[in-house]
């Protein structure tokens, strides 16, 4: 965004229509996260007063203390974060590998792995609900960490990969073989060398397939049906009751659930942009 | 690499050993790359095509686990059930019409986005947050929070258009305004990544092609059409398949802000396969619906595809 480039530069030109229009995307970005803020800082009774009030009146925390003590958020978010900690471990891990050879090595159908690359990527999940819930049952993973991990680092490993594929492209082979020359292995170079020099790469995968595990429903919901093994999507539909809608706890709950991810995003903007960007442009 | 089995060689006894490791540590470099490409082999295996071959096998059996009984061939049973299954129609129609309404949806509102977070702001990072805030908000969170936003007594949306003047409606008690309630929120959702992928595309756009059309006298509207829209049609057309495969997919947001009320009228056929597999435990019947679906899928990658091949 150094420059303008295109065409809608003195379409709107003028400050006061670059602030309104700056407002405007503030708004639809923010504005329901920042509705869902207000809510959760808002007494019961506060809340069902006609006509509705916007900014909270009286402050309260009290929704946040009923939000972890009426289901256990604190095990929620812990699920969430062991299954998209490690599933991303697990992501980076395999397309480091893969990315590797793809990127280096002379190999027989390259282009025939890439576009399978790309054919998972536009996979849907959801239509293997069944086989991959018997597999599940069958392997005894039913109400485990592992049932989530491995379906959430497939979804994750296209774009990861070819993020990765582009960022080894990038580094000098001289590096690499005068580390081999050193005493190195291959491998060796590509741990000691490789992946140190592709650090942001490595980093800008590894939030988007956090992100992607962190914010995944239907497995979740479909796999892990004991209460103690839910992750926060799941977990937070369970503060509706069979009959009343306690909005004031939920907004607390989802407050607690978009911090980690918001604060995350906002340290590394950048990054998951150029992420998002160059996995969907090579796509 | 030889040295390495010449430093070990004061234990001959182990030499067999070291060599293979010699071996496995710095193979060949065709068996080095089987060896990097296994995990991803073997995971995709388990995990997509052992299960889709598995899918189109129990789509074609009688196999529900509530039974009891073991699964026996039911060849196209499943499928001349769902033909006359007036559900199966319902969700499949839903789900076509979610595609069809928000993906184009999506594609003017992220371009109107993208246009916008293009100019030249002095501050960029609240527009670029902006962006990205409800790309990462988890789509069942963006479910509920605008089931409160459409919160028919107590709801901002009502609010906001009894202050305009305009009667409020009851959202969730009707099928069209709440079929039109989830959409509207799915548009939201998706609208800013395909705004961030047209964004990154307006800016690899070379400025001298607007300085010349300057010189030339073309106006801006032209410009847009004939310099900004056809170069941008490669990221659109990435962002607009991904996102039609994922409408296919719609579960999270109908399925936290309806349940898929009232009635049936808001589900999806992801919502059914979830249904039939993991609350009636039908799986011979779920399979079959999710064989359709990824029928469907296919299909739209194939025409997708053809576009790009036949528009270079």
């Amino acid at each position: 965004m150094s420059h303008d480039t295109t065409a809608s530069r003195s379409l709107f030109s003028g400050t006061p229509l670059r602030i309104l229009i700056g407002f405007i995307l503030v708004v639809n970005g923010m504005f329901p996260a920042l509705w869902i803020l207000f809510t959760s800082l808002k007494t019961e009774a506060e809340l069902t007063v006609k006509p509705i009030t916007w900014l909270p009146h009286a402050p309260t925390v009290a929704n946040y203390l009923r939000a972890f003590t009426d289901q256990p958020l604190l095990l929620f978010l812990f699920n969430s974060f062991m299954v998209a900690i490690l599933s991303t471990a697990l992501t980076l891990f395999i397309s480091v590998l893969a990315a590797y050879a793809l990127a280096r090595l002379q190999i027989r159908g390259r282009d025939l792995i890439l576009s399978a690359i790309i054919a998972v990527s536009t996979f849907p999940l959801v239509t293997l609900l069944v086989p991959l819930f018997e597999i599940m049952r069958a392997l005894g993973l039913l109400n485990t960490w592992v049932a989530l991990i491995l379906p959430y680092t497939v979804l994750s490993l296209p774009v990861c990969t070819l993020i990765l594929v582009s960022f080894f492209e990038g580094i000098p082979r001289d590096l690499e073989n005068s580390a081999m020359i050193d005493g190195c292995t291959r491998i060796g170079a590509l741990f000691k060398v490789v992946v140190p020099l592709s650090a942001p790469g490595v980093f800008t995968a590894g939030i988007l397939a956090f992100v992607n595990a962190w914010d995944e429903f239907l497995l979740a919901l479909s796999f892990n049906s004991n209460p103690a093994l839910r992750t926060l999507p799941v977990g937070i539909t369970l503060y509706q009751g069979e009959f009343a809608f306690p909005w004031p706890v939920i907004s607390a709950a989802l407050v607690v659930g978009i911090v980690p991810v918001a604060v995350l995003i906002v340290i590394f903007q950048e990054r998951v942009v150029s992420g998002l960007t160059s996995g969907g442009i090579k796509g | 690499m030889a040295t390495v089995s010449e430093t070990t060689l004061v234990a001959p006894q182990n030499e067999s050993g070291t060599k293979w490791w010699t071996r496995f540590l710095d193979p060949s470099e065709r068996t080095l790359a089987v060896l990097l490409l296994m995990p991803a082999a073997l995971l995709l295996t388990l995990i997509i095509v052992y299960p889709v071959c598995r899918l189109i096998w129990t789509s074609f059996q009688n196999l529900s686990l509530t039974s009891g009984l073991p699964a026996t061939f039911a060849g196209l049973e499943n499928y001349s059930l769902m033909l006359d299954d007036p559900v199966f129609w319902e969700t499949t129609r839903n789900t076509v019409l979610i595609t069809l309404i928000t993906v184009p949806g999506a594609l003017f509102v992220g371009l109107a986005l993208a246009l916008m977070a293009n100019l030249p702001f002095n501050v960029k990072w609240p527009v670029r947050l902006s962006l990205l805030i409800p790309w990462a908000l988890p789509l069942s969170f963006a479910g509920l929070i605008f089931a409160w936003f459409f919160h028919s007594e107590y709801g901002v949306v009502n609010d906001v258009l009894r202050r305009l003047g305009i009667e409020g409606v009851i959202w969730f008690n009707s099928a069209n305004w709440a079929f039109a309630a989830i959409c509207l929120t799915i548009i939201w959702k998706t609208s800013s990544f395909m705004a961030l992928i047209i964004l990154a595309g307006l800016q690899t756009i070379p400025r001298s092609l607007y300085e010349a059309a300057d010189v030339d006298g073309a106006g801006r509207l032209r410009q847009f059409f004939e310099i900004t829209l056809p170069l941008l049609k490669p990221a659109i057309v990435v962002a607009l398949i991904f996102r039609t495969i994922t409408a296919l997919q719609t579960f999270d947001i109908p399925f936290t802000m309806t349940r898929g009320g009232p009635g049936t009228s808001t589900a999806t056929l992801a919502m059914y396969i979830h249904q039939n597999t993991v609350d009636f435990l039908d799986l011979g019947y779920g399979s079959a619906l999710a064989v359709v679906m990824f029928a469907l899928s296919m299909a739209v990658t194939a025409v997708y595809l053809r576009m790009i091949r036949a528009k270079g």
